[in-house]
């Protein structure tokens, strides 16, 4: 190569360079510009009352506001609420759709398609809005005053959130190769069996992923929170909903508050991007 | 023997979902058809047909038009909105995020971020730090610009919960755009680069053709959850000024806990979920059709 076309081509690595790193810059710039306001509560959260009045973005950090909100009996009950809701609906969940997906796709009814009509029916009812089931449910839940026990409303997310499991985990059985149940039937292998010592380790993935999205759906959940609960078993997000009534304009601790509310989700759902798409997208593209 | 034992792993779930989702559906339908007050137990509860739809329905004095069509309107705009902005904006930040730049990951995981954000939570944050007009960063700026800043949440209440809602659901519908970018094999990138196609013409001609099937699905998906929000209108205009920015979920939970009128809620709640389920449906069919024609 002689020397002048070596210049041109240096050159055009050059400019390709320039243009990756101005391209990375202008991506950058609009993540950042979206995830803004995420970001200014969680700085807003380390400033005192006093420095949150005036928005501004350079301050000397402090922790005080966590400890204020942290020391506030009622802010941990809603925590712990919360907590428990999440634990126990995505226990009972996964207990209940493992099997349930896993005959859908494995098992054998009297007629064929029973198990794919079932599985159309549990489809169906992701789409019913909570607003379809709130006034029956919340006349029950004042009569038998459940709303002053966190029971009530975990029936009520089981039920919700027991068609989602199915939904995502139906896809993931359906990629186990049928040939190794059917071999290990042959080999007088009990379904129970079948179901814990081959399916489940070949579907480990769906059922994290199912798992952890059914965890932020429930941590995120308002409708029947807000609906189904009193001020014993309210969760984080009826908490949140009420700090325009309740604690006026504290900025700073609104900021604490919610940064404690929302970074489980958050770091959850980073965690499992990738698991979640896969889920999402075997289960809705595929149909 | 076997067959009887599948049930068994299937019973359970069918159980518990019936009891919680389908019985309390039905149960809304039979309320509907009642006289029914919560406030007032001492009077009788009564059947009367379909007098509870009629009270929403029934226009009587023809030009003022009931309450009824405009949050109807009110929700058809708010989700159809909604949706469009997030197709264009989920599509075309999907096709910024879809380059290999250093640090791609983390740009991505930062536009992630607002969806997994509660949306209580996320109406509080917008509402104070930067809709506050006086505390808030949208205040300062009018201001430092010389512009009187008006309360948006007041004045265009509608505007402000679309974008709202927008901003929270686009990283879905990015989430499901590219993964579907990303199925598109590295043939037929190369082959449109040798074809001589331009950006836009590979970008929306051959791409957005492509992975149609991604936009539609998170659509779908989008409606079947961005129709049932209310805790992000709970906690920024609550349903106001009056009922401007009410939509129809919203419109049944007042008259359930401020009217206590169990038959009225009854008769709402029925048609939020019959008109829920039409336009899911009609959206199915539309994406079905699609699909068969590329098959």
């Amino acid at each position: 190569m002689n020397p002048d076309k070596l210049k041109i081509v240096r050159r055009h690595n050059l400019r390709k360079k320039i243009n990756i790193f101005l391209l990375s810059v202008f991506i950058f710039a609009v993540a950042i510009l979206y995830f803004s306001p995420i970001l200014y509560m969680f700085l807003t959260s380390f400033k005192t009352e006093h420095q949150a009045v005036s928005p501004r973005l350079f301050f000397k950090p402090t922790l005080d506001t966590f400890k204020l909100v942290l020391s506030d009996a009622n802010m941990f009950g809603f925590l712990k609420n919360s907590l428990i809701q999440v634990f126990f609906t995505t226990f009972a969940c996964l207990l209940l759709a493992i099997p349930a997906s896993f005959v859908l796709v494995f098992g054998k009814f009297k007629k064929r398609n029973t198990g794919e009509k079932i599985y159309v029916w549990f489809i169906t009812t992701i789409l019913l809005p909570p607003v379809a089931v709130i006034i029956p449910l919340y006349t029950w839940y004042q009569k038998f005053n459940l709303i002053k026990s966190p029971l009530g409303l975990l029936v009520a997310y089981i039920g919700f959130h027991v068609p989602i499991v199915v939904w995502m985990l139906h896809s993931f059985f359906k990629d186990v190769p049928k040939s190794i149940i059917e071999a290990s039937e042959i080999d007088g292998c009990s379904r129970f069996r079948q179901l814990i010592s081959i399916a489940l380790p070949l579907v480990r993935t769906g059922i994290i992923s199912s798992a952890l999205l059914v965890a932020i759906f429930v941590w995120n959940e308002f409708f029947l929170g807000f609906n189904l609960t009193g001020n014993s078993t309210a969760t984080l997000p009826v908490y949140m909903s009420r700090f325009r009534e309740q604690q006026g304009m504290f900025v700073a601790q609104l900021s604490a508050s919610s940064t404690i509310a929302i970074l489980p989700a958050v770091i959850l759902g980073w965690i499992t991007q990738k698991s979640l798409v896969k889920g999402l997208t075997l289960g809705a593209v595929k149909g | 023997m076997k067959k009887e034992k599948d049930w068994l792993f299937l019973l359970p779930a069918i159980l518990v979902v019936a009891v919680m989702t389908q019985v309390p559906f039905i149960l809304t339908i039979i309320y509907s058809t009642l006289k029914w007050n919560l406030s007032r137990p001492d009077l009788p509860i009564k059947f009367i047909g379909f007098e509870n739809y009629l009270y929403y329905l029934r226009i009587p004095e023809f030009p003022v038009i009931p309450e009824f069509y405009s949050i109807f309107w009110q929700t058809i705009v708010l989700t159809l909105s909604t949706l469009i902005f997030c197709a264009v904006f989920g599509f075309l930040f999907s096709i910024l995020l879809d380059h290999q730049v250093p640090g791609i990951n983390i740009a991505r995981t930062l536009i992630m971020g607002p969806f997994f954000v509660m949306s209580t939570a996320s109406g509080v944050i917008w509402k104070t730090t930067i809709f506050n007009t006086t505390f808030g960063w949208y205040g300062v700026i009018a201001k430092s610009l010389g512009f009187t800043p008006v309360d948006l949440l007041s004045y265009h209440p509608m505007a402000v919960i679309i974008f709202l809602f927008s901003w929270q659901w686009i990283p879905f519908f990015v989430l499901i755009i590219l993964a579907g970018l990303q199925g598109i094999s590295g043939d037929v990138v190369d082959s449109m680069r040798v074809d001589g196609a331009n950006w836009f013409e590979s970008t929306f001609m051959i791409k957005l053709p492509m992975i149609s099937q991604h936009v539609m699905v998170a659509t779908m998906l989008g409606l079947i959850f961005i129709v049932k929000e209310i805790g992000l209108i709970l906690v920024t205009t609550a349903g106001g000024p009056g009922t401007r920015s009410y939509n129809l979920p919203y419109a049944v939970y007042m008259e359930i806990f401020n009217g206590s009128q169990v038959g009225r809620a009854g008769a709402l709640a029925t048609m939020t979920v019959a008109i829920t389920l039409i336009s899911v449906n009609v959206l199915y069919r539309i994406i079905k059709k699609r699909s068969a024609s590329f098959e």
